[in-house]
């Protein structure tokens, strides 16, 4: 039904004029019949202004070393139909190229790896992190929201999202609550969103902490890969205050809880397996007339489930017209990954009709609790490994500054520009032999270029 | 333990809250574009996605960032 109306109103927006009511009452029907309640007594007001407000973007985002690349096209258009009813639009593409770490660690010499497909091999000068070179994705995400009031003082809110990968596809979503109280200056939302997703690796799922086998042609299956495909479900629950604290101030604070169960492993990750006492890899030969690793690596392993409890807190503070945006986020979980971040923003405006916002954000994690940098060549293995530097020690900081313009028209023009520095380390408790005081990471910069238009139809 | 922290930080936060605020018609500042929590949800959506990708942890703010099988 949701899906009927937005189909309606991706066609209203060719032939808006005359169809503005009739999508709305479409879409009034469809959030009313996912709620199970009966239609309200939605206003048809004539005196309405349609009102389309548009944020568009385009996004570089570019790693070091010819790590990952992004080119990302964006926009996230709402649609005011009129008495607090509103529809929301999102749309995104994304390439991605170049290459991303393996999870394998440096060594003095060459390494060779099979690719994922399992077909082909590729090789890592020594010295050098291992940076699996087959990393090429295009995304693409649509997202699409009703939110209208419900009663007095009470908002309600339905979406629904899909993107597409292609070894990866997500559908959810979501639904919402808010009740304003004490003359609007303090309003209370609890939010719910329900997603699933499935993996389709290249090559198939490798099966947890199994060994990397010889590249194979293409009559054959590559060893140790199990289904082609899995899924997992992600459900998140979100509760928040947002409080008028004076004229010039707004704070809000949400929980949330977050509960993800399925496949939870990253397919493309792999660790080094290495002498319990040296700490160095362990060497390998690929059978005769094949081509091979060339030590011994096995798939990771993670937990099929995992759940999450954040805070959340965001104030905005206005002082002559400036406003100061200040962040924190709390986050901990069950794989003992807990997180803290920092942000902050502030909004110059100058001249008559343009700003400059730097922005910095500081974030820091603990490792999780199944973080090895690599694996001793010990039985038994651990039931759950991974040596992916997202779930090491960490800390990352941001550095941005963004300009606006507002044009006569009344449309903004805006770029903005940000360092990203990612810096992780590994435990000392995971280090074996030689690994102490010589440890690599794949630490990187990246730049983050973001051009956007910003206009109201 | 931080369940009950977090518990009583809300509950103290809610008690205050019918002390604080304002009358509607001092609302003009809070009513500009740039006070809203929501403004430049583009740019939110960018960085979610971005840091969903790159760091253990994400959401907190909205349900951005996931449904993505970066690596």
């Amino acid at each position: 039904m949701a899906d009927a109306a937005l189909a309606a109103a991706a066609a209203g927006v060719t032939d808006m004029a005359d169809k503005d009511v009739k999508i709305g009452a479409a879409l009034a029907a469809a959030t009313c019949s996912l709620l199970g309640t009966a239609t309200p007594g939605v206003s048809m007001a004539a005196d309405a202004e349609p009102k389309w407000d548009i944020e568009s973007a385009f996004l570089y985002y570019g790693e070091s070393d010819d790590r990952v690349k992004d080119l990302s096209l964006s926009a996230h258009a709402t649609r005011d139909f009129g008495d607090e009813r509103t529809l929301g639009l999102d749309l995104s593409v994304d390439s991605l190229t170049g290459a991303s770490p393996s999870g394998a660690i440096a060594t003095d010499g060459v390494q060779t790896f099979t690719s994922p497909s399992g077909r082909k091999t590729y090789s890592t000068p020594a010295g050098e992190i291992p940076l699996d070179e087959s990393f090429l994705d295009t995304r693409f995400a649509l997202n699409g929201s009703w939110s209208q009031p419900l009663a007095r003082l009470y908002t309600v809110s339905a979406g629904l999202g899909f993107s597409s990968e292609y070894d990866y596809q997500h559908i959810g979503a979501n639904f919402g609550l808010t009740r304003d109280f004490n003359q609007r200056n303090t309003t209370l939302s609890a939010a719910l969103a329900y997603g699933q997703d499935t993996v389709k690796p290249v090559g198939g799922l490798p099966l947890p902490l199994t060994q990397m086998g010889d590249a194979v042609d293409d009559a054959m299956s590559p060893a140790n890969r199990g289904d082609s495909n899995d899924t997992k479900d992600v459900l998140d629950v979100l509760l928040g205050v947002t409080q008028v604290l004076g004229r010039h101030t707004v704070l809000r604070v949400n929980l949330s809880y977050s509960d993800s169960s399925g496949y939870l492993t990253d397919p493309y990750k792999i660790l080094s397996v290495v002498d319990p006492v040296t700490g160095d890899l362990i060497g390998r030969t690929p059978a005769p007339g094949a081509s091979g690793p060339t030590g011994v690596y096995l798939y990771e392993s993670r937990p099929d489930s995992r759940r999450k409890e954040g805070l959340y807190a965001e104030m905005r503070h206005d002082f002559g017209g400036k406003v100061l945006q200040v962040g924190y986020r709390y986050s901990t979980d069950d794989w003992e990954v807990d997180s803290h971040t920092l942000e902050s923003r502030l909004r110059l405006p100058f001249g008559s009709s343009s700003y400059l916002e730097p922005h910095v954000r500081y974030y820091q994690q603990t490792a999780a609790s199944f973080y090895r940098y690599s694996l001793a060549n010990v039985a038994p293995l651990p039931e759950f490994a991974s040596a992916d530097a997202r779930l090491s020690d960490m800390d990352a900081l941001t550095f941005g500054l963004k300009y606006g313009h507002v044009n006569a028209g009344g449309n903004e023009w805006n770029a903005r520009l940000e360092f990203y520095q990612q810096s992780a380390k590994a435990p000392n408790e995971v280090l074996i032999g030689n690994q102490v005081g010589n440890t690599q990471m794949p630490d990187f910069d990246a730049v983050i270029l973001q051009i956007g238009y910003h206009f109201k139809l | 333990m931080h369940k009950l922290i977090l518990l009583a930080i809300v509950c103290v936060s809610l008690e205050g809250c019918a002390s604080l605020g304002v009358e509607p018609w001092e609302r003009e500042v809070l009513a500009r574009e740039d006070m809203q929590l929501d403004a430049n949800a583009l740019d939110t959506a960018f960085d979610d996605h971005i840091y969903f990708s790159k760091e253990g942890t994400s959401g907190g703010r909205g349900f951005g960032g996931g449904g993505c099988g970066c690596n």
